[in-house]
This record gives C-alpha cells, sequence and structure tokens, in this order.
C-alpha cells in the first residue's frame, strides 16, 4: 500500500493508462502542459487528482494483504476474486463482505459503503451479468464468478455509455450513490433486453425480450438505488437515453422578459 | 479583447467538472483514501436514555484476534468540556466524547474498539459488557414533557404591532396546530473519519462541510494549536447540515490513533448515523393567522414548541419566514424548547423555513378557502416589498413573478377551486401552491489563484477549504475563474476541501455559491490587477492573461483575493424566493396518493450553472416529498431509543416517488446580495413543498392534513367519504 508520498513517485507521466490519458485529453491537457500538469500536482492536490486519476494498473494500487502476524483472523479463508477481468487471490476473514473485501483489501473504493444493510444499493455491483448488492455478498462465495465494478465499466479509455449519459444529465450531486446507480442501470439495459418482469409492469402474459422500458418502469426498476441529492429526474433520463438512443432534453428553463412583465404588470 | 473565446464562463450549463471522477468511481471520500498501516475503529452506544455507567467489562472483547484497544471513559484521554448550562451547539462546537460514566440519551457513545480489521472491531464491539443504573427520571416522552419546556434565552422571541387588536379587526381567523416529527438527513456517505495522531499533529481526512470549523472543533477539543491540525474532505457524500458541525466519531478515531499509533478509520454505521450525526427535531407549531374578507392579513402568529437535548442548546427558527413573507402589521413569533434525553437537534436543509413553511404555508391555504379567494391572489395581495421584521427593504424580491409565472407553467386555471370535483376513475386530484422564501447570507471567503503560462496557454489553479457535497461547487468556482481569466474552463484546475488552503465559510446555510464564486473571483482580479500594475498598464486596458505573464516575463503567479458583504449588504434583506406547485392523485379508498408532477419557480439571483442548479432545486424537492410522505423518526415511549434505525423503517424518497419536474429560473442578478450577483439556491428547493402537496391533497380530498408525513392510514383516519372538512 502507497501512502500520499509514495503515491507522488509512483506518478510516471511517461507511463499512464488508457484511461489516465483520457481524463487528461478530456481536461484538454496536451503535451507538455499535460508534463507539467503532472509535475504540477501538488500534495494537496494529490487527494482529488493523483490517487483517483492515477491508477496505471488496476491492482497496482491495492492494498497489500495485512502483515502476517495480525492476519490470524477467525476462520480464515482463502479466495480468488476476479474483478473486472482480472484475478487477485485473497486471504480473509470469512466474515468479510464483498463489499468491504473491494473497498479495504482491493483498493476498489469505487463500489460505495451506504448502509451496509442492502437497502439503499449503493454498493451495486454486477455479478455474472446480473446487478448484486456486494455488501450481503459474501466474499467467500464469489470464487469463480465475473465481478464488474463502476471501475470496470469504461473500455479502452472510454467510459461506459451511461456513465457518459450519467455525466451529460448531472444524474448525480455528491456522487456517492452513483457507482451504484450506474451499475444498476447497465445491468438494467440487461434485464430489458431479456424481457424480465417488474412491480409495475401491466400484463404479465404480454412479457417479451426487447422491452421499451416506460418512464414509471424506469423509476421502478431504479427504485433499489436511493439517491438522497434527489437526482432522480436527471437518472431517469440517463439511463432512457442510452435505452432508447433518443436524446432527453433538459426540464429547466428561464422565464423570458415578455413573461416577467407579463407577471409584474398582471 | 474581446470575448471571442468561449471561455465556458459564468452561466453555462457545462458538465460537472470532477463529474468524470464521479462517474468512474474515483472520486475519493473521507474512508477511501490508501493510508498505510491503518486499523479500524468502531464505536460502541449506550442502551439506556439516561443514567451511569456501573462497570464495564472489556475482557472479552480484549481477548480477540486482531483487537488493539477498547476505549471507553475509563482510559480515555481527558479533553475540553463543554462549559455551562446546555451551551448553544455551533458548526465549530467541540465535540468531546467519553469523558464520564454519565449517560444523558440512547445512543450515545460509551466506547471504541480498535482493531486490525473492521470484521474484528465489529465483531469485539458487541463483546463489551456494560452495567447501567438507569436514572428514571429521562424525558423521553415529548408529550408528557411539556411542562418542562423553557423559552431559549436568545433574543428569538419577537412581536411588531399588536396581535390582539390584529386578531380583533379580522374578518376570518384560522387557529390551527401543525406538527412536523424527528427528521434525519441521512447523506449517502455514511459520516467517516481517517485520523492521525503524529508527534502532536493531527491529520483527519473527514467527511466534513466546513473544513475550518472541523478544525477549531479538533484543536479546541484536544486543547492543541491550530495549526496543528489538518482537515481533509475532497469530496463529500452528501451533508445536509449533518457535517456542518464535528461529531463525536472523529474525536475518537483522533484520540484511538494517539493511543494505538496508528491511522484509525471510523465509519458510522447508518444505525449510528440516527444517534451520533444530528437530527432535525420535532416542532409543534401554532398558528394564528387573521385576515379581512378582502384578503388583507391583520395578524400573524408562530408559535412553536421543540425540544433540546440535556446538554446542548439548539433551536431551529421555524418562524422566521413568518416575519418576513407576508405584509402583516400584528406579528409574533415564539419559541419553547423542551430540553430531552436525546441527540442534540442541529440544522438540516432549510432549517426553520423547511419546517416553518409548512404551518405558514399550510395556514396561508386554509385562510385562502375560508375566504373563497384564489390562494395564489390572497398571497400577492399580501406581498411586501419591505422585510418588516428586519426594517429593511428586500435585495431584490419577485415573489409575485415567481407566483405568476409557475401558475401559467402548471396550469393552474384548470385547477378547481371546490375540492373533490377534480376526478379520473378511484383517484382524486388536487392542485397545491405555496410560496418559498430562504435566506441568502454571504461571508467572507479567502480564496488563491495560481497562474501557469504554458506557451500561449493559461493554467489557473483556484485553491481553497471550501467543500462540494454535491452543490456543484468545483464547476462553479472552475467557470467563475474561466470568466474572470477570460480562459477556457477547460484550463481551470480547482483544489478545494484542505484546511492548508485559504480559509472559507464551507458548505451550509446556501451561503456557498455566493461566497466561494465571489472570493474566487476576488483573486482572479487581484491577480489581474496586479499583472497590470506592475506593468504601468491601465486597469481598463483588455489584455489577455497570457500577455500579461508574457509583460511581466513571468511563467508563474500567485495571488490571493478576499471577498465579504459589503456596507450596502447589510442595508438590505437579502433572500431568495420560489413557488411550488403540485399535482396530487389520492386513491379514494386507500388514501395511497402519487405526486404527478411538480413545478418549481427560483427566483435566486445568478444562475451560475443551470445544470448544477436544477440540481440544487429538484434535490430540495426531492427531501421535500420526503418530508410530506414518509419520512419520520419515531421515538420508543418507555427506553428513549430511536424505533427506526435503517432505511427500512425511514423511508427517504426513492427513485418512483417521484414525479417530473419542471423548473423556471426567473433571469435576476442581484447586485446588492454582492458583485456576481449570486443568490443562495441550496436549501430553497426544499421550502414550502410539505405545504404545495398537503394543499393539493386538500384539493382532492377536501381533508386538511396537518401533521407530517401524510401516511395513507393518516388519510383514511381522516376520512376519504365525501364532505370537506376544514
Amino acid at each position: 500500500m502507497k501512502d500520499i508520498d509514495k503515491w507522488n513517485e509512483a506518478v510516471d507521466p511517461d507511463n499512464l493508462s488508457d484511461d489516465e490519458n483520457m481524463i487528461l485529453d478530456a481536461m484538454g491537457l496536451n503535451g507538455s502542459s499535460r508534463r507539467k500538469f503532472l509535475k504540477q500536482v501538488s500534495a494537496a492536490s494529490l487527494s482529488i487528482y493523483a490517487s483517483s486519476f492515477f491508477t496505471s494498473e488496476l491492482f497496482a494500487n491495492t492494498m497489500k494483504d495485512l502483515p502476517e502476524k495480525t492476519t490470524a483472523l477467525l476462520n480464515e479463508i482463502k479466495v480468488n476474486i476476479k474483478v473486472n477481468d482480472m484475478v487477485k487471490p485473497l486471504t480473509l476473514d470469512s466474515r468479510t463482505s464483498l463489499l468491504d473485501a473491494l473497498r479495504e483489501r482491493l483498493g476498489l473504493t469505487g463500489t460505495k459503503k451506504g448502509c451496509d444493510h442492502g437497502q439503499c444499493g449503493a454498493c451495486t455491483v454486477i455479478i455474472d451479468g446480473k446487478r448484486n448488492l456486494s455488501c450481503l455478498t459474501l466474499a467467500a462465495t464469489c470464487e469463480g464468478k465475473e465481478i464488474t465494478t463502476v471501475e470496470g465499466l469504461a473500455k479502452n479509455g472510454e467510459m461506459h455509455p451511461m456513465q457518459q449519459a450519467f455525466l451529460k444529465h448531472d444524474g448525480f450531486q455528491c456522487g456517492y450513490c452513483t457507482p451504484g446507480q450506474i451499475c444498476s442501470s447497465v445491468a438494467l439495459l440487461e434485464e430489458a433486453k431479456n424481457g424480465e418482469v417488474s412491480y409495475v409492469t401491466e400484463d404479465l402474459k404480454k412479457v417479451q425480450s426487447g422491452l421499451s422500458l416506460s418512464e414509471e418502469e424506469i423509476r421502478e426498476r431504479m427504485s433499489g438505488n436511493i439517491c438522497r441529492c434527489g437526482a432522480y429526474n436527471n437518472i431517469v433520463q440517463a439511463f432512457k437515453e442510452v435505452h432508447t438512443g433518443n436524446d432527453e432534453m433538459p426540464t429547466w428553463e428561464f422565464a423570458t422578459q415578455e413573461q416577467m412583465d407579463k407577471a409584474k404588470n398582471a | 479583447m474581446t470575448k471571442s473565446i468561449n471561455t465556458s464562463g459564468v452561466g453555462s450549463a457545462i458538465n460537472r467538472v470532477e463529474g468524470h471522477l464521479k462517474v468512474m468511481g474515483k472520486a475519493k471520500y473521507a474512508s477511501e483514501f490508501p493510508i498505510e498501516n491503518k486499523v479500524y475503529g468502531q464505536g460502541i452506544n449506550s442502551t439506556i436514555a439516561k443514567g451511569e455507567i456501573v462497570s464495564i467489562d472489556t475482557s472479552e472483547a480484549e481477548k480477540l484476534e486482531g483487537v488493539l484497544k477498547v476505549i471507553t471513559y475509563k482510559n480515555a484521554e481527558k479533553l475540553k468540556t463543554l462549559e455551562g448550562v446546555r451551551p448553544e451547539i455551533a458548526t465549530d462546537t467541540i465535540a468531546p466524547v467519553l469523558q464520564s460514566n454519565k449517560v444523558h440519551y440512547f445512543g450515545q457513545y460509551v466506547g471504541l474498539v480498535v482493531a486490525e480489521t473492521f470484521e474484528q472491531a465489529q465483531y469485539a464491539a458487541s463483546l463489551v459488557k456494560f452495567e447501567y443504573k438507569k436514572d428514571p427520571s429521562a424525558v423521553i416522552d415529548f408529550e408528557k414533557s411539556r411542562s418542562k419546556a423553557y423559552t431559549p434565552d436568545n433574543d428569538s422571541n419577537y412581536s411588531r404591532g399588536n396581535m390582539d387588536q390584529g386578531l380583533a379587526e379580522a374578518d376570518m381567523v384560522v387557529e390551527q396546530t401543525y406538527n412536523t416529527p424527528i427528521e434525519h438527513h441521512h447523506p449517502m456517505e455514511l459520516h467517516a473519519v481517517i485520523a492521525s495522531w503524529d508527534n502532536g499533529k493531527v491529520t483527519a481526512y473527514a467527511s466534513q462541510q466546513i473544513i475550518e470549523d472541523a478544525k477549531i472543533a479538533i484543536s479546541g477539543t484536544f486543547q492543541i494549536p491550530k495549526k496543528d491540525v489538518r482537515v481533509i474532505s475532497p469530496f463529500v457524500g452528501g451533508g445536509f447540515g449533518s457535517k456542518l458541525n464535528l461529531d463525536r466519531h472523529v474525536i475518537m478515531a483522533v484520540m484511538a490513533s494517539k493511543m494505538v499509533d496508528r491511522p484509525v478509520q471510523v465509519t458510522v454505521t447508518r444505525t449510528q448515523m440516527f444517534t451520533n450525526t444530528n437530527m432535525r427535531q420535532q416542532n409543534e407549531q401554532k398558528m394564528r393567522v387573521g385576515a379581512k374578507k378582502d384578503g388583507i392579513l391583520t395578524a400573524l402568529s408562530h408559535e412553536t414548541l421543540s425540544h433540546t437535548s440535556t446538554t446542548q442548546e439548539f433551536q431551529e427558527p421555524c418562524g422566521m419566514v413568518s416575519k418576513m413573507l407576508y405584509n402583516v402589521a400584528n406579528n409574533e413569533v415564539t419559541y419553547k424548547l423542551i430540553p430531552m434525553n436525546m441527540q442534540t437537534p442541529f440544522a438540516m436543509r432549510a432549517p426553520g423555513e423547511a419546517t416553518g413553511s409548512f404551518a405558514l404555508e399550510s395556514a396561508m391555504d386554509e385562510m385562502a378557502w375560508k375566504l373563497k379567494m384564489d390562494p395564489i391572489e390572497f398571497r400577492i395581495k399580501n406581498d411586501t416589498q419591505t422585510d418588516l421584521h428586519e426594517e429593511r427593504p428586500f435585495s431584490s424580491r419577485l415573489l409575485v413573478e415567481c407566483l405568476r409565472i409557475g401558475a401559467e407553467k402548471f396550469g393552474w386555471k384548470d385547477r378547481k377551486p371546490e375540492p373533490r370535483t377534480n376526478k379520473k376513475g378511484n383517484w382524486l386530484i388536487g392542485y397545491g401552491v405555496s410560496a418559498a422564501s430562504r435566506n441568502s447570507p454571504y461571508q467572507k471567503t479567502h480564496s488563491k489563484v495560481i497562474l501557469e503560462l504554458d506557451e500561449d496557454k493559461v493554467f489557473a489553479t483556484i485553491q481553497m477549504d471550501a467543500t462540494d457535497i454535491g452543490t456543484g461547487s468545483y464547476t462553479i468556482i472552475a467557470q467563475t475563474a474561466s470568466e474572470y481569466l477570460k480562459i477556457p474552463v477547460e484550463q481551470v484546475n480547482v483544489e478545494l476541501g484542505d484546511s492548508d488552503f485559504p480559509i472559507t465559510p464551507g458548505s451550509g446555510g446556501s451561503w456557498g455559491a455566493a461566497s466561494f464564486c465571489n472570493g474566487a473571483r476576488a483573486a482572479c482580479e487581484n491577480a489581474i490587477k496586479t499583472l497590470k500594475n506592475n506593468r504601468n498598464i491601465a486597469q481598463d486596458e483588455e489584455v489577455a492573461v497570457s500577455e500579461l505573464l508574457k509583460k511581466n516575463q513571468l511563467t508563474k503567479f500567485e495571488a490571493e483575493g478576499m471577498a465579504e458583504p459589503s456596507a450596502e449588504f447589510e442595508k438590505y434583506s437579502v433572500f431568495s424566493f420560489g413557488a411550488n406547485f403540485s399535482e396530487v392523485w389520492v386513491d379514494k379508498d386507500t388514501g395511497m396518493y402519487r405526486i404527478k408532477r411538480m413545478v418549481n419557480v427560483a427566483s435566486a439571483g445568478k444562475i451560475l450553472n443551470p445544470k448544477t442548479a436544477y440540481g440544487q432545486i429538484i434535490g430540495g424537492l426531492t427531501m421535500g416529498v420526503g418530508m410530506v410522505l414518509a419520512e419520520q423518526t419515531r421515538v420508543e415511549p418507555n427506553f428513549g431509543n430511536f424505533i427506526t434505525r435503517s432505511f427500512a423503517d425511514y423511508h427517504v424518497p426513492v427513485n418512483l416517488d417521484l414525479a417530473n419536474i419542471d423548473v423556471i429560473f426567473l433571469p435576476e442578478e442581484d447586485k446588492i446580495a454582492n458583485k456576481m450577483g449570486i443568490k443562495g439556491i441550496g436549501e430553497l428547493g426544499i421550502t414550502s413543498v410539505a405545504a404545495s402537496v398537503s394543499n393539493a391533497i386538500f384539493n382532492a380530498t377536501g381533508k386538511r392534513m396537518r401533521d407530517l408525513p401524510i401516511t395513507p392510514e393518516k388519510l383514511i383516519e381522516a376520512g376519504l367519504e365525501e364532505g370537506v372538512t376544514a
């Protein structure tokens, strides 16, 4: 495990991953300015930038296993966890949830702990193609399973369309429920394709594959993911845009001068 | 220089500048920093409401593999403690913990277990045995404790004119009581900290809204110099007031780190979020409204009975709205508090306005119904451009415009004034309206800008200890720098949430946007001013900042700036205003209801970024919907614990609970408020939402609901049969 200073040393501008290059491209930093920016990153800004941007290898930033003398764990188990197409062998306390294994042992903190009781959806990950609550999943049960977390959705330096849509439609505020919302949304696209029913499905006999989800269906099927900031409208818009391929328009506007005058003089 | 380049400056609906980090799972929240050698702390909570700890058995916990320390009052470090009887709680108040065997409420921290792993700490915490001597005098029942209420000694009671005379002049009087329950903020990110104590120096990665005040509270509690405390909080996973002050888990983590000589992470559990990270208290608000037949208000009084803890005082200013929203000569606002054996309440989103507006705007609707007046016209009739409480004009007030423009957008003309006349099958359909106001403070803010020239491009870094709690601070600060430096926003880097940066008032009370942006503006303006002065360039000459650096033969330049309210500001009352409209469908048999659509009109000064401003408004509306639909923390009347202890029983709104929301911003710049014309928007959205829904329910069903939340069972109890029960 690296602390902030070691992190600083580890930042090598010549050896960036596709993801990092993409992010710096998005920031409009090229050539010497990119190099300069990387050098400039102060210790303080590392907290914002480096630790989050610079993940040259997915597991390069993971915490090492706990020292032997303290790993006399209760019911110690060994499990190979496959996350985002990479496998990491772990020695864990048998009580460890997948959520805590991801966050505390693999350094994959994108998956969030919002309640630890399966009630908020912040910890949603995709296991074998289905959305699952990682806080209610024991890490010990994950051997041989394909786990995708929010960190694994971008491919070839390109954000998943759902991530792009959330960004465009501001489908978040504080960002804490966001990884869960996005993993849920990505898996929901598949559920619609497979024709899976929900609580608000009108006619269970007429279910077919390739469902086009109504707004109510989207809201119901996304109701397992709480957003306390209240970005639900924007989350629905982001999902709809990816689901239908049609642009969603914002529902804010500015009053015109004409409206203002009329209101004042009514 | 002309403004030919696209600066993506103030007013553009750009995506959040830190958004890619959030959607990719790369934004780092407090408990996510990879700190070497970190261990885990788990807090233990009391299981009595009042009394003393008589014995503690830590032996079983200490035997467990991995357990490093069990901390209780017996071995805890002595800290600075609160002085006086129930001192008022503030955002920088000290947070002493584990200082004695006294228990003041159910859920108070009585211990902390530190262990190598989270699992070990959690299990060990369950093995520490406490024996208590219960004090039967615990005050835990609000209803039965009215006689214990006292008047808080902070000049909060207010009156103007003569209430009795006002009521005597009235043709109609509404006298009703409105109840709101205990509510909890519940940001999605659990309060968390990783604290380390290193040779008397504290570093705390802590989820806090106000960095400077967190620093003051830590230094005050441990009686160490402020300069030896560093608080880092670049991303805050929601706050809503719960992270305004420093809660005691942070102090426990620092103390533990000192004792085990390793960094300690403490994450508050969701259940502890009910007992250890603030709450909005229960309010009983008695309203008396008098009006003439023609709708002119003659009297308005607002009496609030609430509670605080037995150790600290907090009073939510529910009556604030009644003092300033309408033109009424005779006005009275009073407060009473019952000290109870419960956690100290503290500010939750729009403290005062959120709950006070439910009472006021419900009572206004009741009066409009009695007068057979349109509720919008009734409000407009009593509009005022003067704050009668502060006896000074509003810097700007477009409430009438909010109401009229909203009415048009919503289709208010289609509303049937008589309840139960708009029906569709089993549904009773109602329209509701309410007016909103929220104080818009603005506070002293420092900021630093670092300019760097790279070929022809200038890259700017803005630093301040401001926070972004989902409000969009990173984005609007970047836009401000882009605007005032006239460089593209992509060339602006914003660094926040670190106590090493210049001091700001942090996030809270709707002052963030105005304070942070004006602070950033001041730094950028100072930079340009100095660069011009150094080369004797006239201040009004337009020269690109890249040229200025070149002319100064500089590749790097730093400047600081400070912004604060002007003398002019003090002569006015500065508030944001708004209007809420709701359409509600109530099932006439089950009492189940759906909010079908909402319209909000916001007059909140200069809109810095409509995308993030819209987020603030719909976020407020969502929490307002939570108030009316379901949010309620219940107290067990025998033991004083909360019955609601998780999201399974404390219901916050989910996606399906919300409807389509249209938001209209009024084109306003309030230059009295501040140089950039910004007013607050973070709390305006929640204000009066509950009333607009409740008023719509009356219009749908003819039943007046005065207790939040309005659950289907309450509607059934009120009787959903024909007739109007006013």
